[in-house]
């Protein structure tokens, strides 16, 4: 699981790769410290690498999207698999980010 | 509104038959009114003739006495005048003895034909009559009275057997009206010598005619041989007019009233009905013997029917009175049938509302079989055969997590409120179920809410069973229901139950679950009584015996064939007799799981590092059992939130464990086993996760439990031996 965090001309950039799994996540978790200080902007997320991901890779990431709407920011899902957003659907978590592509 | 649609067109209904009703009591009373007119008419009129006829026979009776009198008289006077003939001077005290001897005769003449006695001159006629002061005597025979061409001389002469005078007003002596019986007196060589008279007054006469009254307005006329009227209604009339000429008065001038007249002339016997204008009048008329004179009866029809008229009034205000109060009766009668209708059909309403209400509650009973298509471990049949009357029998069930929930039972008592009570108990056993796995606290929850609202002291008896559909174990608790039987491969036995209390009965009963192990291919068959007690028409109960005997060796048949042959076998023996108890069978047929193609087994420690290598495990099951990649990485992703969580919570921190899991592929699924010997924790106890709540409202937690459901196609966690039993079940789509 490897987690890059860039900033582009969209705005901060997290590219995530590989397997989001339960042991990854608490690793996770502190790689995305520098985007939930930037969580007033608005915040892209690249699963294009993204494999698979668990259910507290999930809540990671909801952790990240509550930051940014208590700071007025936004969270941008793009390239994303069928497979994760099948696991996307099956939460509801489909509906709680901007997903493109 | 149907309802009162209906109460509309049934008053409208009742409207008719009140009317007809009404009209035949009118018809049928106004007929005996007409009948009883009619015939009384005919009694009044029968019974005025008869008085007509009587009075009539009566006066002629008295008259002809009277008249008999004067004429014997006179006759025996015949004789005494004979004998004194030679001595005319003696005829006087003759005449006066007449008058002595008679008091209806006024006056009696012996008159001598002229020149009878040459020393009396022409004529000599001794002649006595009374008045106040007595008996006078008097030679009539004077040149002022030339008694020969008198008509009672001349007549008299013609009539040896006596002659009676018209009447006349006796002007000379009383001043009264008269008249005169006279007779020839012959002497030995035949020849006239002499008339003797006897005068009678007509007043007793006029009197007793007069006074004939048959009704208090009817009157009587008697008239001469010449029509003259002797007796008349109005004084004017007597002797004044003839019969003749007051028929041809006008009042009077009609056919009848001439006819009339001419009969009475004639000396006729009859009646005539005369109409004088508005007037009836009834006449009944009679001639009288010897004179000749005619005697009438008149009588106005008003006298002879008035009676009946007023009778007919009375009755006519009865009869209206009487349909007046039938009219009253009926609109009573209608108004309390259609109340007690309208209480009838709200009853019936509200019983068919209930049918159906139960009807529903029936129907959401599961009734299509095979009820799981897709499960090739269970074959499962279900019936309930209600008896005319809505009864209380219930079966159902469910499967959860793997499991097959199910029960059986049996409302006492029967019609809606043992219908409505079965509804409960079955919604109750949903609802309990849904979140217990334990038989013995799921009767003692249902029983707890039953006896709560048990005003009716209800009862149910009710079976519960769980089965393991993965091992065929079933645990189960029973509420007084009869038990089930299990067809074996070595025979039908009566599975061992513990009786306990019915559900209903007593707050607070504490039941007992117990375990038996369902085999592949051994059906559980659950009843109600009304199987065991159906009864053929000797009053004979089926029994457990012949139930036991028609089960023994069903085996090999389906569990639908295995209820059909029961079925079959109760008709026999029941027959024609009526079902008086819903009969209700339901049959689990464990089938047992399909065959395994592969085991794998990887035992994990708690710690989640370990996580990868559950991923290496999964994916090489998923390989072989030929998953695409989604469903494997969904699959993965089941099993690592589902060890996860028991490398999470099952094991204190810091203490050592291990997880087993272990991987079945059969033909058409995979099934992991995950174990563990930590505390007990049932993943699958916990709530759903509420998955439309926005980014703000959404818990940390909870995801995972919710992705294994979705994912697996069976999740059932279960605890045996101190273990944590997780059973996941994914199907594989051919």
């Amino acid at each position: 699981m490897e987690i890059k965090i860039q900033t582009e001309n969209d705005g901060v950039v997290g590219y995530f790769a590989g397997r989001l799994d339960t042991p990854a996540s608490l690793q996770a978790s502190k790689d995305i410290q520098p985007l939930l200080e930037q969580a007033d902007k608005t915040i892209i997320l690249d699963f294009s690498d993204l494999e698979y991901i668990s259910s507290s890779g999930l809540r990671i990431l909801l952790t990240l999207r509550k930051e940014a709407s208590r700071k007025g920011g936004e969270v941008v899902i793009r390239g994303i698999r069928e497979e994760i957003r099948q696991v996307f659907l099956m939460t509801g978590f489909y509906n709680l980010f901007v997903i493109q592509g | 509104m149907p309802q009162k649609e209906n109460n509309k067109r049934f008053r409208n209904l009742f409207a008719r038959r009140g009317l007809l009703i009404l009209i035949s009591a009118a018809v049928m009373l106004e007929l005996t009114a007409v009948l009883q007119y009619y015939y009384s008419r005919k009694g009044l009129r029968e019974e005025a003739i008869n008085r007509a006829e009587s009075e009539l026979a009566l006066c002629e009776a008295q008259i002809s006495d009277v008249m008999d009198q004067v004429e014997t008289a006179v006759r025996n006077d015949l004789w005494a005048v004979r004998k004194v003939l030679a001595y005319p001077d003696s005829l006087y005290s003759l005449t006066q003895r007449m008058l002595e001897y008679n008091p209806v005769i006024y006056g009696s003449a012996v008159a001598m034909i002229e020149n009878y006695y040459p020393s009396k001159g022409r004529l000599y006629s001794p002649y006595s009559f009374r008045d106040s002061s007595g008996i006078h005597s008097i030679d009539l025979g004077t040149e002022t009275y030339d008694y020969p061409t008198q008509e009672w001389f001349t007549e008299a002469l013609t009539h040896p057997d006596g002659y009676w005078s018209e009447p006349y007003y006796d002007e000379g002596g009383g001043e009264m009206l008269m008249t005169t019986f006279s007779m020839p007196l012959y002497d030995k060589k035949g020849r006239t010598v002499a008339v003797l008279t006897a005068d009678m007054s007509l007043e007793w006469l006029t009197e007793l005619v007069g006074n004939v009254k048959v009704y208090p307005s009817a009157f009587s006329i008697l008239v001469s041989r010449s029509g003259q009227m002797m007796v008349a209604p109005a004084e004017t009339l007597v002797m004044q007019t003839n019969i003749l000429d007051v028929a041809a008065r006008a009042a009077m001038d009609s056919t009848e009233g001439r006819s009339f007249a001419q009969a009475m002339l004639a000396g006729e016997e009859g009646s005539r009905v005369i109409r004088r204008g508005d007037l009836v009048d009834h006449v009944f008329f009679s001639p009288l013997e010897r004179t000749g004179w005619s005697m009438a009866i008149v009588i106005p029809e008003e006298e002879i029917y008035g009676k009946v008229k007023r009778l007919g009034l009375v009755v006519a205000i009865l009869q209206l009175l009487g349909l007046v109060l039938l009219v009253f009766i009926i609109r009573n009668t209608a108004v309390s049938f259609l109340r007690l209708q309208d209480v009838e059909q709200r009853k019936d309403m509200m019983e068919s509302e209930l049918k159906i209400a139960s009807g529903i509650q029936m129907s959401m009973l599961p009734k299509t079989f095979p009820h799981f298509p897709e499960r090739c471990d269970l074959d499962m049949y279900g019936v309930i055969i209600p008896a005319k009357e809505v009864g209380g029998d219930l079966y159902d069930f469910f499967i959860r997590d793997d499991r097959l929930f199910f029960c059986i039972g049996d409302v006492s008592g029967k019609g809606v409120p043992a219908s409505l009570v079965m509804a409960v108990t079955r919604s109750l056993f949903r609802t309990v179920s849904g979140h217990e796995g334990n038989p013995d606290r799921i009767l003692a929850t249902m029983n707890d809410s039953m006896t709560e609202m048990n005003e009716s002291n209800m009862f149910v008896t009710c079976f519960i069973g769980i089965m393991d559909l993965g091992s065929g174990v079933v645990r189960y608790s029973n509420a007084g229901h009869n038990a089930p039987l299990v067809l074996g491969k070595e025979g039908v036995r009566m599975l061992d139950v513990h009786p306990n209390v019915p559900l209903g009965v007593l707050e607070g009963m504490r039941f007992t679950t117990q375990e038996m192990i369902l085999s592949e291919g051994e059906s559980l068959f659950l009843y109600t009584d009304g199987l065991t007690e159906a009864e053929n028409a000797e009053n004979q109960l089926y029994g457990e015996t012949r139930l036991l005997e028609a089960t023994a060796h069903l085996t090999g048949f389906s569990a639908k064939e295995q209820v059909d042959k029961v079925e079959v076998s109760v008709r026999e023996h029941v027959a024609d007799a009526p079902q008086s108890d819903d009969l209700t069978i339901l049959n689990i047929k464990y089938m047992g799981r399909p065959k395994t193609l592969t085991e794998r087994h990887l035992i994990l420690h708690n710690d989640i590092q370990q996580i990868p290598q559950l991923a290496d495990f999964v994916e090489t099951i998923a390989s072989e059992s030929g998953m695409d990649q989604a469903m494997a990485m969904q699959v993965n992703l089941a099993l690592e939130e589902a060890v996860t969580n028991v490398i999470m919570y099952a094991y204190p921190a810091g203490t050592d464990g291990l997880v087993d899991v272990e991987a079945t592929l059969r033909v058409g699924e995979v099934e992991f086993l995950i174990s563990d010997s930590g505390c007990p924790f049932d993943p699958t106890s916990r709530d759903e996760v509420d998955t439309s709540l926005s980014a703000e409202e959404r818990p940390i937690g909870g995801l995972g439990v919710h992705l294994v459901r979705r994912i697996m196609d069976e999740v059932s966690y279960s605890r045996v031996d101190d273990r944590n039993m997780l059973r996941l079940i994914k199907k594989l789509s051919a």
